[in-house]
This record gives C-alpha cells, structure tokens and sequence, in this order.
C-alpha cells in the first residue's frame, strides 16, 4: 500500500520532465505550484497534466460532503488520524465557497481539520470555488489527478454542502460520503432531496447528540424504500468525529467499497477527453464555421453536451468610443458560448431570447472567458447561463438565454 | 410694525418642547442622526417628557436597595471609594515583587497578578521560546515561584486577584504558600479573574486551555471547593471584558456575560448548590469603552437586570446574591500609537465612566499599552488618574451623581431593553454554552468588531491621531520597550530545572495520577477536579504538568474562529 | 498573472488576541483575496507547511504582544523550505526598537495600530504582483 513518499522543501525544478519527477517524488512545493497553475488554468499546466496522464488511476478517491455544520472538517480530521495509524498518506482538497459579490473566500477548513493538517503524510489545499461549479469540478479533477500522481494513497476531496455543484464533483470520486448531522425528520427528507442520491456511503455524525439514533433508523428506512441497485448496498454509519468513535469501521467500510467498486473508474468516466482528439476536433471545426466568431477572434477552449467555454482577448477592433471594450463584442462572446452549450445534441437549437448585464468596464488587453451551463432542458426549450469572466476572476458580464429546440439536425461534418 | 413677538416664556412644558424644537431645527439645518456604539439613537436633548416619573420608585430607587440602579451599596463611593487594583506582571517572581511593592507604595491597595504568556497557554517555561519569556507577564510557574511574587504582602488582608484561567494553579499555589506561611485559608479573599470560560472560549482564545466539557466540569467543581474552604475568595468573576475588546457592542458586552452568568448558575444548581450559597461570590469584569454615557448606561442598566434575574430566576433571597459586583478596566482598544500621550486624556474619561457607572474597582490602563506592555513610569501614571479623580476633582462626593439626569435614565432604560433583547436571543438558542458552541456569538461580535473599524476607516467616528488631528511624530519621543532582564531570565530558567531535578519524584507522580483519576471519573463520584489541583500544587507539580495532564485527560481547547 | 492574492493571515507565539487578524481577514477577503486563516498559535513548521501547500503569494502575521520577537526564527524557517519569495508582513504593536530587526530579518513590511485596512490590502495587492512576476516569469507574454 505505501507508496512515494511526500517530502517538502527546496529547489523546485523547473523543465516538465524535472517537475514530472519531482511531483511524483511527492515533493511538495512542486506539487502546491501545480495545482496554483491548474487552479488558474494557466498555459503549462496542460502539459505537465498530459504528462502524468499515465500515472493515475492508482489513488483511492473519496467525496466527503454535506451541509455546512454536518461536520465534515472535524470527520476528515478523525479520518486522517485514523489512515495515519493504518500508514496511509493522504491529500486532501477542500473547497471553501467564495463570495458571488466580491469573489474572496475565507479559506478555513483546513483549520477546521485540526492538528492532524500538520502531519508528514498529509497534504492539505484550500480551493475557493470561485463561482463556477462546472469549472470548478473540472480543475477539482485535474488536481485529483495530480494528486493521485504524486503517490497519496488516498484522495479526500471536500465539498461546500450546497447542492449541484457537489453532485458534480462526486462523480470523479471513487466513494462519495454524505455526511449527516442528527436532526429531524424535515433535514433528511432535505438531505434526500439532493446530495443524498449520490452516496456510497451516509454517515451521521456527532454521533453522541441526542437525535443520532433517530436520524440513523430513518436514514435506514429510506434506503430500505429505495430500489436496490445492483452491487454495493449502500450503508448508514455512525461516527462521533470528536472522539474518533466509529471511524475505524468508517475507514474500513471504504476500503471495502473501494476493494468492490474500484478506483479511477469514475474519474476515467468524467474525464474531458485531452484535445486534438474527434470530439474536440469536431467542435472546433464547428466554431470555426461560423464567420461571425473569427470575425470577433474567439476561440473555442472546451465544451461538453450542455456547456461551452470560449476566450476572447480584447484588441483594438473591440474597443468603444470610450476606448473601452464594446458591449456587443462581449456579447457575442458570451453568445458564442451559450450556441456551442446548446448546440451539441445533434440538432439546431435555435435562440430565441436573451438577457445580458454589464457588471464591470473592460478594457483592451484583458482576456475573458465565457463559460455557458445548462439551466434546464425539456423536449422543446433549454435555458443556458453563461458568465463572463476576466483574467483576474471577476464577474464582467452574466447571460442567460433560451434556445428552441428544432427537430432539424446538422450537417454531417458538424455533427459531433 | 413687525409682527407680535411670541410670549418669551411658554406656557407649559408641551408648548416649551414644540418651541425648542422648532428653533432647533431652524438653527441647525439638517440634523446629523446620532447613534452610540450599541445602534440607539442619540437625540439632541432629553427632557422630563422622556421619563416616566412613576418609575423612579420601581426602576431608580435608592443606592444599596434592589434594583440597585443608583449602586448596590447605601454608602457607595463616599464611604469606600472603589479598590484600586492595577494589573502588572513581567519578568521573574522577583522582578514583579519589586514591582508589586513599588505599586502598593503608590496607593493601589490590592495586589494582582498578570502571568507570561506561556502560563496562560499552560506551559511551564522549559516548553516554550525563550524570547518570549516574561515578555508580557511574570513567569509562575510552582508554589515557590509565588512565593516569591509574594513576598512582603500579607495575604490575610491584601486582596488579591489572579489572572488565572481554569485549572486556577495560580490560586494553588497562593493557597500552598499561605499555608507555608501559616496563614489561615478563611481569611484570604480576592477573586480568579479569568474563570470565565466562556468568554475565552469566544473572545479570549488566549485562556482558552481545556475542551468546552472539561473547562464547565472545572469551574464548577472549582467554585464548589472555594465556597467550602476559601469562603472569601470570588472563584467567579464573568468577563465582559474579552468581548468587548473582541468587538461587541457594550449592550452585546453586558449582554452575553450576563447570559454567561445564568449558565454558571445554571450549572451550579444542577450540580445541587444553593443560588444563595454561591450567587453571592459571582463577580463580573467590564471593559470601559471611551462611549461616555453609553458605558454609564450600561452599568446601571446591567446592575438592574442582575438584581431581578437573581430574584425571578433562581428565587434568591440573600440580598448579596442580587447585587452586581463589578471590576472595571479601561479599554485599550480605544487607545492609539499614534500621539501616546493622548491616551492619558483618554483613559481618564474612561475612567470617569467607569466611576459615575458605580464600580467596585478599577485599573486604569497604562498610556504605553498600545505601544508594548506598559513600562513602569506609565503605569504610576495610571495610578495617579485615579488619584486625581477622586482627590482632585471630588468624583466621590456625592453617590451616582448622574442619577436622575433625563438623559441617563432614558439611555439607561433603552440599554436595558436592548441588553434583554439579546439575552432572549442567547435564551432562544439554549442558553450561552449552546450559543458560543454553535458560533452564534462569535459571528455576532465579529460583525460588530467590522462595523465600529469601518466607521473609523470612514471618518464616521473620529480618533484623534489616526483618522483626524494628525500631526508629524519624532519616533524617539516613544517611550522604550521594557524586556525583562535577560541575566535573571536565565537564571530563572536554569534555577526551576535545578529546583525539578531535586523535588520528589514520587510525590508529584502520585499526585499527577490522582489528578488524573478524578479526570477520568464521571460524575460526582471523583472527587473535587479543583481540590486535586490544590493537593498537586502543594507538593511540587508545576503549572505546566497540572495543565498537561488536565488537557491529556479532558482535551486541549481548541476555540472556535470564527471569521 | 492577474489573479486575486492568496494570502495566509497567522498568528504565531503564545498571544491569543485575535481580534487584529479576524478583521484583517475579513477585510481582505471583502476586497477580493482568498484568505486562508488560522487561530492563534501556530507552530513556525506549520505554517511554513502551509504556505507551501497552499502557495500563498503573501504571508500575514499578527503580533499584539511579543510574539514578534520570534518573527526572525519564521523568516529562517521559510527560507530554508525554498519560500525566500513570498511576501511576510507584520502587523500590530511593534516597538520602534524591533521594527529595524524585523526588516533586517527580510520581512517587507511593518503595520501599526491604526492602518486603514485599505492600505493593507492595497500593499498586499502590490506585494502579490511582485511575487507573481518572479514565479511566472512568461506569463505577461502570454497574456
């Protein structure tokens, strides 16, 4: 089970091949400097996650979430003492929400783990999530990845409590924990509502308070209501994090739905395929049809049925007469994004209505990015959201528009 | 000709507010709204309209009778002013005992004790950076060290209070060497200054040394132990001090340490004490903030909820149990680096406050606090504003001279309704343990600590020096750092690893284990926590070892941050 | 590299005033940042892990009463993990005497009692630019 050993310390190597090395030696530095680059999708984080492509799949992943005052920082801190003592080393990504307004985040949860943070075998980042749940889960992956690369054993990824965005980041891992706090009746059938569809495993935590028994048999009930699926039967634990109780039989029942289910599956599963290859070829062709786009100098950067990212840097050509960028260029940017999201079910979807706002001034130089998610979708009509951002991160612009959905398909060489 | 003047004297009261109000408004121009640091309103004037007469018998009344608004004893500050009690600490025992002594000789007439900074994590010296040691308190760390703070003081008739968070092994050791001395334990009064949990737990992370479960189990068995054999000593003093400097309001201050109170009291008659038994040796500890009135208001309003709760709540029929012994100190928030010599202006206001609220006893910061930890000609300083108030300017003559000013009694009632208010809403949440638990508090305080710095960095409330008034400073004109002596730091440092090497052993092994067996045991079958610590301290355990064992059996406290 | 600061705001020593950091935390985050805080107390090797795990561009210590003085043992710390380029500063009461030391230890920037926390966060943004410059050297090319 053991693996490299994460060492911290000097001389951060440059040259991908070096840093290659060095992040599978588990150096610490290099593997911190990584995950800024993938965080802000600079330009060379692409190579170095092309590079370790080959290494992953090996890191027991695990999704800890639940709502906020569930006490998930407290059961990681249980659980890293708990892997600790069985000689594991383990990473952990947590996510803090940022603010929507300002864009800043108090990034507390590693605190929140408590001592065991400071241990050799542990490595903890606090990730802000920034605003873009689909982003957020594809950077959350990239740095799984990274992660699992280095040589931890095993992968604890810790999400806000706060609905889709959780869902998203479940699916890259491996066992995803919900995590209960004793309540009544009206919180599990909230828990159920959302988060609940997607665990391996529920726990219920502050198992010592006087409402765990109750909140334990119902939670048993409804999983005895619901439709068995095939393989692993999903199971309700019982852990006191403060006091360590119930974390041993914790741990040992994700190894055993690691050991049933198996690891990097999910994540093999969720994963963009890297570009060049058909689909993506396939969309850019798509975009590089449509003249209006190349007219603008926008390019294409990633999409997936339902979503769409698309860059623009600001030049000359898309500046006002106030020497700052013309709202129609960044709508159609933002445009731009909203028709590849909507547009990649194999028929024409055809807008028919759309809002914009004008949050902050942008001037030439600035690169901005126009990522577009699926609101909704019904046979006949989609909604699509699409924020615009600036290099910095801030909020420009938010969009949202409505698209028809024809029964005419494609042209063949645009059908992805 | 011109139109008739109106009659220059108006016919009634009504008649003479609607006048004033007219003309006020006419000269003024546009009103700036007023509000003090606890969101209420300021009007311009205050009036016989806005106070109800009738209430003066229920609400006001007389010094020393219940509610004890105007101070809960007849004489009040013209029979015995309040006990000037200045805290000090740095360096060794002999050090702080040279400083003690000089203190005392300048008038201040109780002795306290601020411990370094390592003591109030629960280390002994040997655990800690040494750069640090004595920076900011004296080094205690046994039975002899206080010995030697002591020296020369006569513990059956100098009050003493000890800057000493749960497990109280300073008041151990003052025990142990009373009983050296052969001084009768029934006789020593004074108070555990830092008892207050709670308010570590929010405010002051500092005290805050065992887990929230075994820091109750302490207090209480602590404040049962004292009533029994230390019946003079105060082993409760709840701090609202923390809270305030952490950034609550002063309605929120007073609010949550009297919501603290209750929990003590709660906990007390749960653990089957009579209200009536310890009520009476409940003390509370205030910051002084610069907000004149508003402090004033606080107090008296503070003293009138205290007075029925004990009553209504708990049914508490000894009029001790009612009355609301406080120690006040002026805050060092409101003082500034820049221009330190204001600071002495500043605190004297302060202070005034503090004595026209009807305190029992003040320490008056030292105008060097926002600089370093005060030196000694700042806190002589310090010691002669009290002086000054009470000889000079005759601040004592006659009992709370505010008391019926219109103002202060509206403020008065409008703090107590504000301060109740938050209280029901600590009540609502389960009471303060609950309440500090979940956060609640410490988002409060946090919110209110924001909102008072934007209004500085706003200029909406003016600091002279930082945000106003500002003048060019020569740096040298600042008073230099005192750092204890780093010769008899050392030789303190190499005297307490001689001093364990030679001890017994096996006593304090025996006594450690004692210690922790009464932690491990539940209930009330174990025996008192406190009176273990007592035997511990007696025979030679160190501070460090009383609170590494306490913290290995009952958890290390870990305060909840909240930003 | 225009990205919003990642600042670590700590407190190391014995102090528990935390009132300082909790505000300055606050503030920053409000202007922007990604804060990442601790309590009082930290040890210097936990936060040198931190700062390197996180990559934080600067580095925020909170100093109401002597802890400063071993402000000179963090900065050897982080120099030895490879960490000379992230900004420290200090803030809270610092004697004159001391703030000279500090300085010569390599931290960039001493606040007293009494700075707006506007100017914290502006130095900070500045501080965050020269850190960024120096680790991602081709960036503004590319961008």
């Amino acid at each position: 089970m053991k693996r490299a050993d994460p060492k911290g310390g000097a001389g951060a190597p440059s040259g991908v091949d070096k840093r290659v090395a060095a992040i599978r030696a588990g150096h610490r530095a290099t593997i911190a400097r990584a995950i800024t680059e993938i965080e802000n999708d600079l330009p060379q984080s692409g190579a170095l996650s092309a590079a370790i492509a080959a290494d992953i799949g090996r890191a027991h992943v695990v999704g800890i979430t639940g709502a906020p005052g569930a006490g998930k920082s407290t059961l990681i801190n249980a659980l890293l003492q708990q892997y600790a003592a069985r000689g594991r080393r383990v990473a952990v990504a947590a996510i803090d929400p940022s603010s929507p307004i300002t864009g800043g985040a108090v990034l507390g949860d590693r605190i929140r783990m408590g001592s065991s943070g400071g241990a050799d075998g542990v490595f903890i980042r606090s990730l802000a999530s920034r605003g873009h749940a689909g982003g957020l889960a594809r950077a959350t992956r990239r740095i799984v990845d990274l992660l699992d690369a280095a040589g931890f054993d095993v992968v604890i990824v810790e999400t806000v409590g706060a609905g889709q965005s959780d869902v998203d980041i479940a699916s890259l891992a491996d066992t995803s924990v919900v995590v209960c706090p004793p309540g009544l009746g009206d919180d599990v059938q909230a828990i159920k509502a959302g988060i609940l569809e997607i665990a391996d495993v529920l726990v219920v935590n502050k198992g010592d308070q006087p409402l765990a028994d109750r909140t334990e048999r119902e939670l048993d009930d409804m999983l005895h209501l619901r439709a068995r699926r095939p393989g692993w039967r999903v199971r309700v634990l019982r852990t006191t994090a403060t006091t360590g109780e119930g974390v041993s039989a914790l741990v040992d029942t994700l190894d055993a739905h690691a050991a049933e289910a198996g690891v990097g599956r999910r994540r093999r599963q969720a994963a963009t395929p890297p570009p060049g290859d058909a689909v993506s070829d396939t969309l850019r062709r798509f975009c590089e049809s449509d003249p209006y786009q190349r007219l603008n100098a926008i390019e294409f950067v990633e999409s997936a049925p339902g979503s769409a990212t698309m860059r623009m840097r600001v030049g000359k050509s898309h500046l006002n007469f106030n020497g700052k960028c013309h709202g129609g260029a960044i709508f159609c940017l933002a445009d731009s994004a909203f028709g590849i999201a909507a547009n990649q079910y194999g028929v024409i979807a055809a807008g028919i209505d759309t809002h914009m706002t004008f949050q902050v001034a942008v001037s030439e130089g600035d690169v901005l990015t126009a990522r577009s998610t699926e609101v909704s979708r019904t046979a006949k009509l989609a909604i699509y959201r699409v924020d615009v951002t600036r290099g910095d991160g801030t909020v420009v612009s938010s969009f949202t528009g409505t698209v028809y959905l024809t029964t005419r398909r494609h042209a063949p060489h645009l059908t992805p | 000709m011109n139109k008739p003047l109106a009659d220059p004297v108006p016919a009634s009261i009504d008649e003479a507010q609607v006048r004033w109000a007219a003309e006020y408004a006419a000269q003024v121009g546009h009103d700036r709204p007023v509000q003090n640091r606890s969101g209420i309103p300021i009007k311009p004037l205050y009036t016989p309209l806005d106070v109800d007469p009738a209430r003066f018998d229920t609400d006001v009344g007389f010094p020393g009778q219940p509610p004890y608004t105007r101070g809960i004893y007849a004489t009040m500050h013209r029979g015995r002013t309040w006990t000037q009690r200045q805290l000090i600490g740095l360096g060794t025992p002999a050090e702080y005992n040279a400083r003690l002594r000089d203190i005392l000789d300048q008038g201040a007439s109780a002795v306290s004790l601020i411990p370094c900074n390592s003591v109030f994590r629960g280390y002994d010296m040997d655990e800690v950076d040494e750069e640090l040691l004595g920076t900011c308190g004296v080094v205690v760390n046994s039975a002899d060290h206080m010995t030697t703070c002591l020296d020369g003081v006569d513990l059956s008739t100098t009050s003493c209070a000890m800057n000493d968070p749960s497990p109280f092994t300073l008041l151990a050791f003052m025990l142990a060497t009373a009983r050296r001395r052969g001084v009768d334990w029934r006789t020593i009064s004074g108070t555990s200054n830092q008892s207050d949990y709670l308010s570590h737990f929010v405010a002051n992370h500092m005290f805050f040394r065992l887990a929230l479960p075994g820091a109750r189990r302490v207090l209480t068995d602590h404040i049962a132990w004292c009533g029994e054999h230390v019946p003079r000593w105060n082993p409760l003093s709840v701090v609202g001090q923390h809270m305030q400097q952490a950034g609550a309001t002063p309605a929120e201050a007073m609010a949550f340490t009297l919501s603290s109170a209750l929990q003590y009291a709660d906990d007390c008659v749960a653990a089957g004490m009579s209200p009536d038994a310890f009520l009476p040796r409940f003390t509370f500890f205030f910051d002084i903030s610069i907000s004149f009135f508003e402090e004033i208001a606080k107090f008296r309003a503070g003293r009138r909820i205290w007075a029925r709760l004990t009553r209504e709540r708990y049914g508490a029929r000894d009029p001790r149990s009612w009355r609301f012994k406080f120690h006040g100190q002026t805050s060092g928030v409101d003082l500034t680096r820049q221009q330190p010599l204001n600071n002495i202006a500043r605190v004297a206001a302060q202070a005034m406050a503090g004595i026209f609220g009807g305190l029992q006893s003040l320490h008056t910061d030292a105008y060097d606090e926002a600089l370093s930890c005060p030196t000694q000609f700042g806190a002589r300083i310090a010691v002669a504003t009290q002086n000054i108030l009470r000889e000079e300017a005759h601040l004592t003559d006659v009992i709370d001279p505010l008391g019926g000013s219109y103002f202060v009694e509206s403020l008065t009632d409008e703090m107590e309704a504000r301060i109740l208010a938050i209280i029901d809403e600590v009540e609502a949440a389960g009471g303060m343990y609950r309440a500090v638990e979940s956060g609640m508090v410490q988002r409060r305080i946090g919110e209110s600590a924001r909102m008072h710095q934007g209004r500085i960095d706003s200029g909406a409330q003016t600091v002279v020096g930082v945000n106003a008034y500002r003048v060019d400073e020569d740096a040298s004109a600042r008073p230099a750092l005192p750092k204890p002596d780093p010769a008899g730091m050392r030789a303190h440092v190499r005297g307490f690893a001689d001093w364990k090497a030679r001890r017994s052993a096996s006593a304090v092994d025996r006594a450690l284990a004692d210690l922790a067996r009464t932690a491990q045991a539940t209930g009330t079958g174990g025996g008192n926590l406190f009176g273990q610590v007592v035997a511990a301290a007696d025979v030679g355990c160190t501070h460090g070892e009383i609170c590494g064992t306490l913290r290995r059996e009952l958890g290390f406290g870990h305060p909840l941050v909240v930003v | 590299m225009k990205t919003r600061p990642k600042v670590l705001i700590t407190k190391i020593g014995l102090d528990g005033h935390d009132r300082g950091s909790r505000i300055v935390a606050a503030h920053l985050r409000d202007a922007g940042m990604e804060v990442v805080y601790t309590p009082p107390w930290q040890e210097i090797g936990n936060v040198v892990k931190l700062a390197v795990e996180e990559d934080v561009d600067v580095i925020g210590v909170s100093s109401l009463a002597t802890d400063h003085l071993i402000v000179p043992k963090l900065m050897a710390a982080l120099r030895e993990a490879d960490l000379s380029d992230v900004a420290v500063i200090v803030g809270g009461i610092v004697p004159d005497e001391d703030e000279q030391a500090l300085l010569d230890a390599g931290v960039a920037r001493v606040f007293h009692p009494g700075s707006p926390l506007e100017d914290i966060a502006a130095y900070i943004v500045e501080a965050t630019a020269r850190v960024r410059a120096a680790r991602f050297p081709a960036l503004d090319a590319i961008r």
